[in-house]
């Protein structure tokens, strides 16, 4: 990417952008598919259907059409931090053309399907990813504008109004959030053989996502609504949860897509977990999924299945307590080697653990795994005498089942997202942070290390253990494949994908991980290909993440918080240094003196 | 008696085996401290070279003799092997040289997901067990007690050979002496006219080409491989490397033979029987990395623990 920069001379940046925009323009109104696919039309009238009804721009074109009228906005008027807009437009706009030039090409038999064949012309994927590319160019020839910092204190200094509009600010903000993520859930359909487009279509969203995030993350829309959000944290916190309690009642409320739903929150709060470990104290493990395990048996084991040999059976929330502490437990017991084992051999270390949780699960140790057979037949969850696999009437709606699950996960990782945040603004927290950056610092400075790194993993292994409790339950059985060296590398994936250290990285990172794989059933035999190949290419260019944590990204990525590169930063530095020393020498002592 | 013997025997064969993948665990964290994760997948990897060379390759005529097929099969999977390594040299670690130490690590994790699955996907018919020839002559040794196959006998032969003429290459030769200055400090390494790139790449090629060996030859002597065998092995021989003192050739091997006795005494005489027995390896691991990092070969202070 930063060959990129400097490509085109700087006169030609806002020439470039215009043709960008209006290249996505056109795109956006050009047939993209020769001739009629094999299992039928290409979603939104992609071939040249499209004329029967001209005026209709749906799904990704109209997606496009968006971009490109933005782009020529913010060519010609002044937009804050330009140069980012148009590129993270020009990367949306190129990942939707090349997203779908790639599968009308690959379904549709070839090049001719994007080109021309049968004295059709089809140039649509062709235009939006010239497109793309010119507006890249042109972002990479144009000065990087810091991310800028829009006020958020004038809303305080407004009195009651003030707050109002502060209020009313952030509820927009949270409904359109909860409006896309609906949107995502259902953008394509289900997967599978009865949706052949599932695929295309959803990634063709994400890159429209992506993009649109990006450009307002680029403006600095994002950030002020962060730091919005954190100045009115309870009322921000009151309707992120009503957000999230009233996905049932979108689009996306449907049965299957609230047990992906609740399943993403699992392994969300399992992903939050395991970030205190390596996002906060910097403690690589590669064998944290089987505290998810341990929690997910003491719970199977406790709920009355007929295969559960302890024959001890407990309500659900004495369960999950009993569930989190005795994974608490074992978490101790795995991080007390921290004491005298660092870096990649503690990963190690806790990888050799994790694997003989395996195997011992699989060998049906003491009668508590079931073996190979798994523990079966687990009860749901019964609570206020309603089971939560039923679905249930509120407020007039008619919910599905599974629904129950869901809204219990939600408030389970809202909890979790309590902690995680407390704790990583406690004493203990940035005890974590200082251990991360430098342990001998940190231990020189008083931090009794040993007891922080235990404690960590302690805290990481009570919350997956809870988070297993209520996995076994939804899924009404716990087998120890389930619990797999490969489902570690995909938590820890999930927690790096999303950025280190942060709540919503872990939980974008889990969501990606397993809605991915629901929509793109088809791909399902690459997955874990592509999977490794991702952990490969997130290394290789955004070792950060997604979302990066703050202090994560200048040290990963040699960048500031403000998005700037940190070698500018320095170079910087030093020339003003220099200016002062040259001021220096000019005005002898005497002023300098003056200062004291 | 007949059984312990047996089972010390059944051991050293398994130990001949790990201690071929554990010279490459050793000789790459030696030189850029890096776990190379996938070094098992590239072992699984010759295996498959190696059993393709076979089907595809051979004519059915030279299939039969093995003087002539054995050679062949181990060329084409120390082949694959080591371009398989230099690639994942080239475009995975290089780029990751000076990043934060868990990054290569991840990487490596990535990388081994993905061979595998790459294996999985595009060799045909991989996605189940395949059955490999045994290529090597098909007879039974009687050591008294101990029975022995010739190809377990060739294992432990070649093994015993390739680990000694590495230990004489890296302490004899100019490339060797290369290898040793590169590892105890590169920068150093460099002003003294080493081309620290050229040695990281070698260094990946020898640990590549033990593995491809060791691919062949395990497979020819179990008979069948799946995907699965170099993330075990690789564990297995991970877990060698550390107990003999991770960066010593000598005590990796060693270290081979002790894991590989632990896995078949272990199977036999402790309680749970072959169900537990990577379980003590683990066991071993876990105790080995928190009571004497250093192994029982290392020096104490290369250690960065």
């Amino acid at each position: 990417m930063t060959k990129l920069t400097g490509f085109l001379p700087p006169a030609l940046a806002r020439p470039f952008a215009a043709l960008g925009g209006l290249l996505f323009l056109v795109a956006a109104m050009l047939p993209w598919a020769t001739f009629l696919l094999n299992d039928g039309a290409f979603p939104d009238k992609a071939t040249l259907q499209f004329f029967d009804a001209p005026f209709e721009l749906t799904g990704y074109r109209w997606h496009l059409l968006l971009f490109g009228a933005l782009v020529l906005i913010a060519t010609f008027v002044p937009t804050p931090g330009k140069a980012r807009v148009l590129r993270a437009f020009g990367w949306g706009g190129l990942a939707i053309s090349v997203i779908s030039a790639i599968f009308i090409a690959g379904k549709g038999g070839g090049i001719g399907a994007i080109t021309s064949a049968d004295g059709n012309f089809a140039l649509g994927p062709i235009v939006g990813a010239l497109g793309g590319i010119a507006l890249i160019l042109s972002a990479g020839a144009m000065p990087l504008p810091d991310i800028p910092q829009w006020p958020t204190k004038i809303f305080a200094r407004m009195g009651p109004r003030g707050r109002g509009l502060a209020w009313l600010i952030l509820l927009v903000a949270f409904a359109a959030v909860l409006y896309l993520v609906s949107l995502t859930l259902t953008a394509g359909g289900i997967g599978g053989a009865a949706f052949p487009y599932a695929g295309p279509i959803f990634l063709a969203f994400l890159g429209f996502a992506g993009g649109l995030v990006g450009a307002l993350h680029g403006m600095g829309v994002t950030g002020w609504i962060a730091r919005l959000s954190e100045e009115y944290r309870a009322f921000s916190i009151i309707v992120l949860l009503l957000c999230a309690f009233a996905l049932p009642f979108t689009d996306a409320g449907s049965q299957y897509w609230m047990q992906v739903a609740a399943t993403i929150g699992v392994y969300a709060a399992t992903a939050i977990g395991l970030n205190i470990v390596v996002g906060l104290a910097g403690l690589l493990d590669l064998g944290y999924v089987a505290f998810l395990g341990i929690g997910a048996f003491v719970a199977a084991n406790l709920s009355g299945a007929a295969a559960s040999t302890v024959g001890w059976n407990v309500p659900f929330p004495v369960a999950a307590l009993i569930s989190a502490a005795v994974a608490g437990a074992f978490g101790a017991v795995v991080g007390s080697p921290t004491l005298r084992v660092r870096g990649d051999y503690l990963a190690i270390v806790t990888l050799a653990f994790g694997e003989i949780f395996y195997r011992t699960a699989l060998n049906n140790i003491g009668d508590l795994t079931g073996g190979s057979n798994a523990i079966p037949g687990i009860p749901a969850i019964e609570m206020f005498g309603k089971p939560f696999n039923e679905p249930i009437t509120f407020l007039g709606t008619d919910l599905p089942s599974g629904v129950l699950y869901y809204f219990l996960i939600v408030l389970v990782v809202a909890a979790v997202m309590a902690v995680f945040a407390n704790l990583k603004n406690s004493r203990i927290g940035r005890a974590w942070i200082a251990i991360r950056e430098d342990e001998d610092a940190a231990r020189a400075m008083g931090i009794a290390t040993g007891r922080a790194k235990i404690l960590a993993f302690m805290c990481g292994a009570t919350l997956a253990g809870l988070a297993g409790a209520i996995f076994a339950h939804k899924l009404g059985s716990a087998s120890a494949d389930s619990f797999k060296f490969l489902e570690s590398v995909t938590l820890l994936a999930a927690v790096i994908l999303g950025g280190m250290g942060t709540i919503p990285g872990a939980v974008l990172g889990a969501s990606l991980l397993f809605v991915l794989p629901e929509k793109l059933r088809e791909f399902e035999d690459y997955r874990l290909l592509v999977f490794g190949l991702a952990l490969v290419f997130i290394m290789r260019f955004r070792p950060q993440g997604l979302v990066p944590d703050r202090v994560r990204r200048a040290e990963f990525a040699g960048e500031t918080a403000e998005g700037k590169p940190i070698e500018e930063v320095q170079e910087q530095a030093v020339l003003e240094q220099e200016l002062e020393l040259e001021r220096e020498h000019e005005a002898p002592s005497g002023p300098k003196e003056a200062g004291r | 008696m007949g059984t312990l013997l047996q089972q010390i025997a059944n051991g050293i064969v398994l130990g001949a085996t790990i201690g071929l993948i554990a010279l490459g665990y050793t000789m790459v964290y030696g030189i850029i401290q890096l776990i190379n994760f996938a070094h098992g997948e590239v072992f699984m990897v010759g295996a498959f070279g190696g059993l393709a060379v076979y089907r595809w390759v051979l004519p059915a005529a030279w299939q039969e003799m093995w003087y002539v097929a054995l050679p062949l099969m181990l060329l084409g999977g120390v082949i694959v092997a080591v371009v398989i390594a230099v690639l994942m040299e080239r475009f995975a670690y290089r780029p990751l040289r000076n990043a934060p130490r868990l990054a290569p690590l991840i990487t490596a994790l990535g990388v081994s997901v993905a061979l595998q699955e790459a294996v999985r996907l595009w060799f045909p018919d991989a996605d189940a067990a395949q059955p490999f020839p045994r290529v090597f002559v098909d007879a039974e040794i009687n050591l008294g007690p101990v029975e022995i196959s010739a190809s377990e006998l060739l294992l432990i032969v070649v093994s015993i050979g390739l680990s000694v003429l590495l230990q004489t290459y890296v302490s004899q030769s100019r490339m060797g002496r290369a290898m040793r200055a590169t590892s105890q400090d590169r920068d150093t390494a460099r002003l003294m006219g080493v081309n620290p790139d050229r040695v990281i790449v070698l260094t990946f090629i020898l640990g590549a080409a033990l593995a491809g060996v060791a691919g062949v030859l395990y497979g020819s002597n179990i008979t069948n491989i799946d995907n699965s065998i170099g993330f075990q092995n690789g564990i297995f021989a991970f877990t060698a490397a550390v107990l003999g003192g991770i960066g010593s050739l000598r005590g990796a091997v060693i270290g081979a033979f002790i894991i590989g006795l632990i896995k078949s005494l272990g199977g036999q005489y402790l309680p749970g029987g072959t169900q537990y027995d990577y379980v003590w390896i683990f066991v071993v691991l876990i105790l080995v990395l928190v009571f004497r990092p250093q192994g029982l070969f290392g020096d104490v202070e290369r250690v960065r623990a």
